[in-house]
């Protein structure tokens, strides 16, 4: 019945000497979408890189307290990382295609990770269609990626991360380099994914989390102030710092 | 207020001075050299062995040796160079290790070209016993390349954009298989331009092979990694310096210093341009 | 569980190949000492640094290598006074002054000079400037301390020029802005602003090019005139180090006392250059530092 696909309990963060994330409880809901809010350097990046295991390619970080995805300790010591990382995609706040071609750079993990994949042509179709990209691209396949434009660029690399058939996605401001329109389609799309995917989302647009997201949390100086219903945090938030925060009246 | 824009013109005259006179000293330097050697050069002397005592022919077995030597070198230098280079830059975290490797490296780069002479010496030649032969001439000059390789592989991979690696290791793509796949491919024109650099040197040192490679006359060409070679700076040293007839070979010498010059300085030029090039079209 | 292993595999496999760089160093030493120690069953070490004499196919020999570390020191610091003013003047022009298209192409040239083979420039040195200096000043010779120095100097000028280049073109530019706000001129703010930001730098780069110098074979076995005495004129010969070794080498039977001399002169001089070496470490460390955060 547990719903929960990612638990934390009691963690903390370190960069070195410096206290990123404090005592952090909180658990993410299987096929949801939660957003991460706060002030800048409040830790959501840090966060969301806990949760694939990224912050350990940065030297001298420390982590306490658990980090459960489906039920298991990603941090334990008989846990290989890039297993983590299979199963839990990631979309940076820049387009990061490789400069190879748009196929490649689909068919990039599939191949290297060693899944068998039947049909890769269809492989490669099925994760563009979901990424809504498939009818801008389909005749330039072969193509180098870098010749798309930020928008499309974004929505490749949600397709990269979605032909890995992880079972979530996390996103850092996904949509902060991009146009309005590029980021009113990366929105749809959100909404699309939430049937198949547990999405968790940075983002620094209160319309966007009040959009697309069915939970908030919000964070500062470290700290996980409120996590909420989206809609409530929006309406009737809890503690006053919240909605201080939202409605701009922070500082 | 006049003064001081004085001042300013006679320091730039100065400064300006400067970059004409080592411009005109490279110019000149190889003027004088095509100038006094082009007369030589034939298909002939590319191509025949020298004759009558060194006093006429050509200089082929010393471009063979020199291509087989410097081919030795960068076979010893680029996989190593580029193998400490994808340690330092990928794996290493800082630490006394690390320190210490950096530290070494320097001084290596450090080391003057007759010491690797001694060292190639004393260690392939005697301890190892490898005799005075291609072996010998190309790990002495492959390990006097390496950290002009290195330092040439470290830029070239620091230069990919970190995001590069970071998209592919988010995809549970394994740490070696980024390298190989990301960072390698993306690095290579730069490793190889870099490397270059390292490798024209190769060619040009005389040196080092001095006691461990070189011949003053060989009357076959090398069979073996264990062969003596004649080789073109050599040649060079050799012809201008020894023997009765200096004055005599006075035009093989031009003509031999124009095919070394030519060589190193192609292989330079080529790399300057590559490089221009592969900057302009970069997209990250 | 078998990828995690394979991958820690391979990162110690990278790992040693880093080794490799610090192998060889340590086997250079090694060799050197192998090879050069033997020498002071024949000689002490005061004599042999100190020694006033090299005779060494004299019966009895006599290993004294004074006159030649003297010519090294010679003919390095007349190329280093040469060398200098031209390497960090022409740095400064293409830093501070030379239009972008300048720049570009003389940063190929000077790196087209680092590439010129020393033995070709031993050469020119030898058929042109001997010849003319000769002629001019009426020598008995014209391979002599002045001519290795200029030749040496060529080869010195790239490394010089290159790195000063590097020093200044990392001075922030917020102090060249500030310094123009002021109302400076351009040679007010480089001689006053951006030169004593890059001083540590430079002073590397001119370490680095006496480390050249003096470990330059080709140069000064070919153009110094191989004299092994204390010279009185910038017209005399002398034998650096390197010109020794790579002279005598051929013509000494392995394992001689002359054999390891010649080794323990490589000893000297590797020791000299890793001083250079380390002192251009240490100002290069230093200015690192200098940043606009301890400004
Ligand atoms: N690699 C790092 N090394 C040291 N400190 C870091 C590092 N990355 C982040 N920090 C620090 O950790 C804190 C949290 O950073 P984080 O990037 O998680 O913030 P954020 O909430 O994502 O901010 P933003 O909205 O600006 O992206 C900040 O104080 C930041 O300075
Ligand atoms: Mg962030």
């Amino acid at each position: 019945m547990d719903s929960h696909i990612i638990k934390l309990h009691k963690v903390n963060f370190y960069y070195g000497q410096t206290q990123a994330l404090t005592d952090i409880s909180m658990n993410f809901g299987q096929n949801r979408v939660t957003a991460l809010i706060g002030p800048s350097g409040c830790g959501k990046s840090t966060l969301l890189r806990l949760l694939n295991r990224m912050n350990d390619l940065i030297d001298g970080t420390k982590v306490e307290g658990e980090i459960l995805f489906e039920g298991r300790n990603i941090y334990a010591p008989n846990i290989d990382p890039v297993e983590i990382r299979r199963k839990v995609g990631m979309v940076f706040q820049k387009p990061n295609p490789f400069p190879k071609t748009i196929y490649n750079n689909i068919s990039y993990g599939p191949k290297l990770t060693g899944v068998t994949v039947a049909d890769m042509d269809s492989l490669v179709e099925q994760s563009l269609r979901q990424a809504v990209l498939w009818d801008e691209v389909k005749d330039i396949l072969n193509k180098s990626a870098m010749n798309l434009s930020g928008g499309q660029q974004q929505r490749l690399c949600i397709a990269r991360a979605l032909a890995m058939k992880p079972d979530v996605l996390l996103m850092d401001e996904p949509t902060s380099a991009l146009d309005p329109i590029s980021t009113a389609k990366i929105e749809e799309l959100i909404e699309e994914l939430k049937k198949d995917y547990t999405i968790i989302i940075v983002t620094h647009n209160m319309q966007q989390a009040a959009r697309i997201s069915d939970e908030t949390a919000f964070f500062y100086l470290g700290n996980l102030v409120e996590y909420n219903k989206t809609e409530k945090i929006f309406t009737n938030p809890d503690v006053k710092q919240t909605e201080d925060y939202i409605t701009g009246r922070f500082g | 207020m006049r003064w001081r824009y004085l001042k300013q013109s006679v320091f730039f005259g100065l400064v300006s001075a400067s970059a004409l006179i080592i411009t005109l000293v490279l110019g000149g330097i190889i003027f004088y050299i095509i100038t006094n050697g082009y007369s030589v050069i034939s298909l002939d002397f590319i191509t025949k062995p020298p004759t009558d005592s060194m006093t006429k022919g050509g200089i082929m077995p010393a471009i063979i040796g020199t291509i087989y030597l410097t081919v030795g070198a960068i076979a010893i230098g680029l996989p190593f160079g580029i193998a400490s280079a994808i340690y330092l830059t990928e794996y290493a975290r800082q630490g006394k290790i690390v320190r210490i490797i950096k530290i070494g490296i320097n001084c290596l780069a450090g080391v003057p070209s007759v010491v690797f002479g001694l060292f190639g010496l004393g260690f392939f030649v005697i301890f190892l016993k490898f005799g005075s032969s291609i072996l010998a001439g190309s790990l002495t000059l492959g390990f006097l390349i390496l950290p002009t390789i290195i330092g040439a592989s470290e830029e070239a991979l620091k230069s990919v954009p970190q995001t590069f690696r970071e998209a592919s290791l988010s995809l549970g793509v394994s740490k070696w298989q980024t390298i190989y796949r990301i960072v390698l491919p993306n690095a290579l024109p730069g490793i190889l331009t870099g490397s270059i650099l390292g490798i024209g040197r190769a060619a040009g040192e005389t040196a080092p092979i001095m006691f461990t490679a070189a011949a003053f006359f060989t009357a076959k060409l090398p069979s073996s990694i264990f062969d003596e070679v004649m080789a073109l700076p050599y040649h060079i040293y050799v012809l201008a310096t020894a023997g009765t007839n200096i004055e005599a070979t006075r035009p093989i010498q031009f003509g031999t210093v124009l095919v070394l010059v030519g060589v190193v300085l192609g292989i330079d030029l080529i790399a300057i341009i590559i490089r221009g090039y592969m900057r302009r079209k970069k997209r990250w | 569980m078998t990828r995690r292993i394979k991958e820690i595999i391979i990162k110690y496999i990278f790992f040693l190949f880093a080794l490799v760089s610090v192998i060889v160093l340590g086997l250079i030493v090694s060799s050197l000492f192998r090879e050069g120690l033997p020498v002071f069953k024949s000689v002490s070490l005061k004599d042999f640094i100190f020694g006033m004499e090299w005779y060494p196919t004299y019966d009895p020999p006599s290993f004294g290598i004074f006159p030649l570390i003297f010519g090294s020191f010679i003919v390095t610091v007349f190329a280093t006074v040469i060398a200098v003013p031209l390497g960090v003047l022409a740095a400064i022009y293409i830093s501070e002054i030379a239009p972008q298209a300048i720049k570009e192409s003389l940063k190929s040239v000077i790196e087209l000079l680092a590439g010129l083979p020393s033995v070709v420039l031993g050469f020119f040195g030898m058929v042109i400037v001997a010849p003319w200096l000769q002629e001019t000043f009426d020598l008995p010779t014209g391979l002599n301390i002045i001519n290795a120095s200029v030749i040496l100097a060529i080869m010195a000028i790239p490394t010089i020029s290159s790195i000063s280049e590097d020093a200044l073109y990392a001075v922030p530019n917020e102090f060249k802005e500030a310094s123009y706000a002021l109302g400076a001129t351009k040679y007010e703010t480089i001689t006053k602003i951006i030169l004593p930001a890059a001083l540590s730098g430079i002073s590397t780069a001119v370490m680095l090019g006496m480390a050249r110098a003096i470990g330059e074979t080709m140069v000064v076995l070919m153009v110094a005139g191989g004299a092994a005495a204390i010279p009185e004129s910038i017209f005399d010969s002398v034998r650096p180090m390197p010109a020794s070794i790579a002279a005598e080498m051929g013509e000494t039977p392995y394992g001689s006392p002359h054999y390891h001399a010649l080794f323990a002169i490589g000893m000297v001089l590797f020791f000299l250059t890793l001083m250079f070496n380390l002192i251009a470490d240490y100002a290069s460390h230093k200015f690192r530092q200098t940043g606009s955060a301890t400004l």
